[in-house]
């Protein structure tokens, strides 16, 4: 009898919580470079190693790769243009 | 000695003349002039101190610069200094200098009544050049908080993949005796056992199964919990989840008869109910209490008819579902299983999805969520019920009225499928018509030529008297028919 099996179209529909941690870190990463925002970095990087621990096998791993970059520069770009540290809000 | 105090009050008499016309000019040629003007001073003294000029002049153009920094800065030193030359110089010799001496002095007291107004301020450096570590105390945080998801990633994918070798390791035997191909990857074009779990991400892991006489496949799912992930941990915390096992068995056509049912949770099948295809449309009920067959509270039934209910709890099934009632959400069988609802875009003529006729298990694997490798033992059982379903399925038949009941439904839900979308294959032909009668007349407009123009028109005319021709013929003949 036959393989394989199931290469079905179900994985983008069951769980979109890589895709969707993948955009927030490419947003959160924009952010923090334009607006010079270091929490926007930091949380851009949570935000693609998340993206990556829920990610799928079949994924892209250059794209995970790319977020990653974009997130840790847009930490060390925001600490190269204000080494102050951060200051909470409260 | 005496000369050489001499020599420094020389010295300071003409730094502070100087110091006193620095104050009135700042450009630097003025100050030139200046010096000239000091040097000529010199000229009439004797060959000594012209000799002494240069030295002079340098030390006097230092001590300008001293003297210039000094009362202008916070240094006392000079004034201190003034103090000194005068104690030991005497009054008789300073007070030809008087004002040019004291310039310092008269500065003093300024300041010192400033100093009592305006306290010294200390400054706090600001952060960013204190160089202590304590002020990047968030970013620490940051960091740590980092290092503690890699290693919750790490100890969770550890902990799945441990749990899913046990599930395997347990389950091989039964496996191996029952089917003949036993994990497959789909990479291969031969089918061959490559006997390892196919891992789909941290925390779902498939197998399937193949070659046993009446079931084209079995897909086992292990769906683990995000362990990897420690938002999802610590979501966990809150509301706890199990680890859950899917199995799905694709029967042979001829195989199986035809009817919907499934047993669980109530929970489950209110949920199964809404979303899936075929209960929705052949299960209207509500889930029934499966006590009146023996079985526990906790589980109910959805059934097409009574009497596929009758069939399917037999003895064995009965006993099956009540001794691992715990660990069971949903059995599920079906003829017209076609997954999930999907949600259609509106305006869309849609066929019938396609049907493959399965048995559906969900088990729970206990322990919610704080599972050892060694609690998958208790899942063997389970795999005994499936594969008993399995022949179960093959050798269950309905009766005559069972089968026509079952047809009577399909062609039933057949038929309101097909008036749903006929309704909408009509407004889609609708406005396919619409369109084409758009361009037709876009097109007698564009066209340049009058008689060209008149032709189409003409043409078009013609088409629609004839099609309302056909349509009266029609309206005739019902009405004919009706009669």
């Amino acid at each position: 009898r036959y393989k394989p099996p199931p290469s079905e179209c179900n994985p983008a529909l069951d769980d979109p919580t890589p895709d969707y941690m993948n955009l927030l870190g490419m947003i959160f990463s924009m952010c923090g470079l334009m607006l010079k925002l270091k929490w926007c970095a930091w949380v851009a990087v949570y935000c693609s190693f998340i993206s990556f621990a829920n990610s799928r096998s079949s994924e892209d791993t250059k794209q995970m790769m790319s977020s990653f970059m974009l997130s840790i520069s847009a930490v060390v770009m925001s600490y190269l243009q204000n080494p102050q540290p951060m200051t909470p809000p409260w | 000695m005496k000369a050489f105090l001499a020599f420094c009050v020389v010295l300071l008499v003409f730094g502070s003349v100087s110091e006193a016309k620095f104050d009135d000019f700042e450009d630097e040629e003025d100050i030139v002039e200046y010096d000239d003007n000091d040097f000529a001073e010199f000229e009439d003294v004797t060959e000594d101190s012209v000799t002494e000029n240069p030295q002079r002049v340098i030390t006097t153009e230092d001590d300008e610069d001293e003297t210039t920094v000094e009362l202008e800065g916070q240094d006392e030193n000079q004034e201190g200094d003034f103090e000194d030359t005068d104690t030991q110089e005497g009054d008789t010799e300073s007070e030809p200098y008087d004002d040019e001496e004291f310039e310092g002095y008269e500065d003093k007291p300024d300041t010192t009544s400033s100093k009592n107004k305006d306290p010294i301020t200390i400054v706090d450096v600001p952060a960013h050049l204190q160089n202590s570590w304590e002020s990047y105390y968030l970013e620490i945080l940051m960091v740590t908080g980092l290092l503690a998801y890699i290693m919750n990633y790490i100890i969770g994918k550890n902990k799945n993949s441990r749990l899913a070798q046990a599930w395997f390791n347990t389950h091989r035997e039964l496996l191996e005796s029952n089917f003949t191909l036993v994990g497959d990857d789909g990479t291969n074009k031969e089918a061959t056992s490559t006997g390892k779990l196919n891992q789909e991400n941290e925390h779902i892991y498939n197998l399937w199964c193949s070659g046993r006489v009446c079931c084209e496949g079995m897909l086992i799912q292990l769906r683990f919990l995000k362990r990897q992930d420690l938002l999802n941990v610590l979501a966990r915390m809150m509301r706890p989840v199990s680890d859950q096992v899917q199995i799905k068995v694709t029967m042979n056509d001829e195989d199986m008869d035809t009817y919907v049912f499934a047993v669980g949770t109530r929970k489950a099948l209110v949920r199964l109910q809404k979303e899936m295809q075929d209960l929705s449309e052949f299960c209207s009920d509500k889930p029934k209490s499966g006590a009146k067959y023996g079985l526990p509270d906790s589980l109910a039934i959805l059934s097409e008819m009574g009497e596929v209910t009758e069939g399917m709890m037999d003895t064995k099934m009965v006993h099956f579902l009540t001794h691992y009632a715990d660990k069971i959400e949903s059995v599920h069988f079906s003829d017209q299983f076609s997954g999930p609802k999907i949600m259609q875009e509106e305006g869309q003529p849609l066929k019938l999805p396609d049907t493959k006729r399965t048995l559906l298990f969900t088990f729970n694997v206990p322990g919610s969520g704080n599972t050892y490798p060694k609690d998958m033992e208790a899942l063997l059982p389970l795999m005994n019920m499936v594969i008993y379903s399995i022949d179960k399925a093959k050798k269950f038949r309905l009766n005559r009225e069972g089968k026509q009941k079952a047809d009577k439904n399909r062609a039933r839900v057949e038929e309101n499928f097909l008036k749903l979308t006929h309704v909408q294959r009509q407004e889609a032909a609708q406005s396919r018509r619409e369109e084409k009668k758009r361009a037709e007349k876009e097109r007698i407009m564009n066209e340049e030529d009058p008689e060209k123009q008149r032709r189409l028109e003409e043409a078009a005319l013609r088409r629609e008297q004839k099609k309302l021709e056909k349509k009266k013929m029609k309206m005739k003949q019902i009405k004919v028919k009706a009669m």
